[in-house]
């Protein structure tokens, strides 16, 4: 493994274009980040057709880097705005705001920083390697064993995701019902494609992800009342931080980074829950809960750690099984697929050089970040002034560019508009996305493994229950659809007797 | 019924709807057993799937409408001689209904500049492919901008918003066919 983490690290040394997108990606991503209402997916999704002519470990560390970037960005609006930048820093704003407004916005910034660089050398560590062991094992997978896996998988996001269990499982069974529309897999029959050729390819990843992510979120940020924002004044000097603030706080950015790498491998939640589970846990376990929210630097580092050890979480999962952590690894599921490759055990045989150079870049890109934060935070609080109606027709304009690519035709942009149209909905009716997402990638594995399961063991069921591995997938299924379905009636109980008080 | 409850049972007919035509639709899905019936066909899958939907939201369904009977006991009558505010003790809060224009009305409901963004936007597909992307994208930057400027300040922008849309799609379009190999419709200028 160290053998190839090196020669990754060469690879990404010898070539100075890699190492320029590298440092493109985190700066968009930093800019997408900071900029509130446009998160790292409209960044990504903004950029990724960019990436199709070039060099498959080029393009991806390029994306990645916009991941890195994206996640982290979020502090700058979050302390010098009190918006956060992107949902995984809402608990960035908490300490991060209050210390701004006493004059230490310097100070916060610097401290957000050094989280969120600790944050993610935690995860990305962690992810380099976890991934190869689990991909090891899992290449032990047979039909039955990769079945309960995504079907854990998707009950898992539609528990974890949302305040119904239901609305969950019908938003992933609808991602399922339009996965289904095309050829099936095994036997090629023709579904739901309404006599029309183009449906026959079904709709590609990439138009689903963009429309539900950048185009309903472009469209809804374009529907929300403009508002002049006032960014706080602020000077930094050095890091802007001494080694007297991080004392005692060490416990802390692991713990909080352990908690964001954790979150971040469950699939669909990510960054945007763990900063704010991160941030209770550091109020709980404090000697001085009650400063929390006056402007601390414990609560900021927590946050900033967390969120961006995500990162690094919600990668294991994408590499290993092919199953995404949240919305951006997503995208980058259709990255790899539009390069060729498919993220799964296979992967690290199939295209080990590639993905160790992933990892090698997602290290520099690290430092990358750390450096131009520090380095350059008057111009990304500058742009923090960009007016939105500039900003959100491009957007507009480049995520077409990237459906209209895929295949040259228009029928693609069509896609982009009925999946916008759909998230826009999705949100008004408070039906998780999430779920739909990963029901809509995962129906073709859980089809085609239910079927070569069925085949190979002549039609009987029950060996899904008998092979150890899928049994114990099956059983944390039913514990935690059971957990949260028992959690809900105790609290619609409550709120009942509550009512009835009143 | 509180607007609440009334989106909650329209998801939930919504999903039932769906679910029905959704499963009828299986019905024109061939099926090919080549080696035997030992397992699944194409059509299984997608009735699995419609049956699941299908009880998951006559579930809901009932748990809405199980919802609006108990908070009906609970409830009080609308304020006497004020038929446009209706008041829901489970929220302790009153809602008045929107007056004014047909517009200002249109805009409470789903807003304007979101109807009138994703109609720019059909505009833009549908003349992508004949006119190309060089117009196409120069009138939707231009139009989605000034939707989008603050009514104060668009004469400020003006000049800078006309400038900027037909400089950044002319720069998009030769940066993205002559150098990253893309190819974009040219139209009319083709």
């Amino acid at each position: 493994m160290l053998e190839m983490l090196i020669s990754g690290f060469a690879s990404v040394f010898t070539d100075p274009t890699g190492i320029i997108m590298i440092l493109f990606g985190v700066t968009i991503g930093i800019i997408f980040g900071a900029l509130p209402g446009l998160t790292t997916v409209a960044g990504l999704s903004m950029f990724l057709p960019v990436t199709y002519v070039m060099a498959s470990n080029i393009g991806l560390s390029m994306l990645t880097a916009i991941y890195i970037g994206g996640i982290s960005g979020g502090l700058i609006s979050a302390i010098l705005l009190n918006i956060p930048g992107t949902p995984a820093s809402i608990a960035t704003c908490f300490d991060g705001a209050p210390m701004a407004k006493k004059g230490q916005a310097g100070k916060a910034l610097g401290l957000g920083v050094f989280g969120s660089l600790i944050g993610t050398i935690i995860g990305v560590l962690v992810m380099v390697v976890l991934s190869p062991t689990l991909a090891i094992f899992t290449l032990k997978f047979g039909p039955w064993e990769y079945f309960s896996v995504t079907f854990f998988a998707l009950t898992l996001i539609s528990t974890l995701t949302g305040k119904s269990v239901v609305k969950g499982l019908l938003s992933a069974l609808f991602g399922m019902m339009v996965a289904t529309i095309g050829l099936s897999p095994i036997d090629s029959a023709k579904r739901y494609t309404f006599g029309s050729l183009q449906l026959t390819s079904g709709f590609h990843l990439l138009i689903v992800l963009v429309g539900l992510y950048a185009i309903s979120e472009v469209l809804s940020t374009a529907a929300a009342k403009q508002e002049q924002v006032k960014v706080l004044d602020y000077t930094m000097k050095g890091l802007g931080f001494t080694r007297k603030d991080l004392k005692g706080n060490w416990v802390n950015l692991i713990r909080s980074s352990l908690i964001g790498l954790g979150i971040g491998i469950l699939p669909g939640i990510g960054g945007s829950t763990s900063n704010i589970i991160a941030y209770s846990v550091a109020k709980n376990s404090s000697k001085h809960p009650e400063k929390f929210g006056t402007g601390i630097a414990d609560g900021l580092l927590a946050s900033e750690a967390s969120n961006n050890a995500s990162v690094g979480g919600a990668m294991i999962p994408l590499l290993t099984l092919g199953i995404p952590g949240d919305g951006a690894t997503a995208i980058l599921l259709g990255g790899f697929m539009l390069h060729g490759m498919q993220p799964g055990p296979l992967l690290f045989q199939t295209n080990g050089d590639t993905v160790y150079h992933i990892f090698a870049s997602m290290i520099l890109g690290t430092f990358f970040m750390a450096i131009l934060m520090w380095a350059g935070m008057r111009m990304f609080v500058k742009i923090l002034k960009v007016p939105t109606h500039i900003l959100i027709p491009l957007i507009v304009v480049l995520c077409s560019i990237g459906a209209y690519a895929l295949s040259n035709r228009v029928f693609d942009m069509w896609g982009l508009i009925l999946f916008g149209i759909l998230g826009l909905a999705m949100s008004k009716f408070k039906i998780p996305v999430p779920p739909f997402i990963l029901g809509f990638i995962l129906e073709g594995a859980l089809e085609t493994n239910l079927r070569r399961g069925l085949e190979y063991s002549n039609g009987n069921v029950m060996d899904v229950f008998t092979r150890p591995i899928s049994a114990v997938f099956l059983i944390l299924t039913v514990l935690s659809l059971g957990s949260t379905i028992i959690k809900q009636i105790r609290h619609s109980a409550k709120a009942a007797a509550k009512g009835e008080q009143s | 019924m509180t607007s609440d409850s009334k989106k909650e049972l329209g998801v939930g007919i919504f999903f039932l709807a769906l679910s029905v035509a959704y499963m009828l639709g299986t019905l024109n899905i061939s099926t090919f057993t080549p080696f035997g019936n030992r397992g699944l066909d194409s059509r299984s899958v997608p009735q699995l799937i419609g049956f699941l939907v299908f009880v998951l939201s006559s579930v809901h369904v009932i748990q809405v409408l199980l919802q609006v009977k108990k908070s009906k006991k609970n409830s009080v009558e609308p304020v006497a001689g004020n038929k446009d505010q209706v008041c829901d003790t489970d929220e302790v809060i009153c809602i008045e209904s929107p007056k004014g224009s047909i517009i200002a009305r249109i805009d409470t409901v789903v807003p304007l500049k979101l109807i009138l963004s994703l109609l720019y936007l059909v505009i833009y597909v549908a003349a992508y492919q004949g006119i190309g992307f060089i117009i196409s994208s120069t009138f939707f930057l231009m139009a989605e901008s000034f939707l989008l400027v603050k009514r104060e300040e668009r004469k400020r922008w003006t000049v800078f918003i006309i400038l900027f849309s037909i400089g950044a799609s002319v720069f998009i379009y030769f940066i993205f066919t002559k150098y990253l190999s893309l190819f974009l419709p040219s139209g009319i200028l083709g």
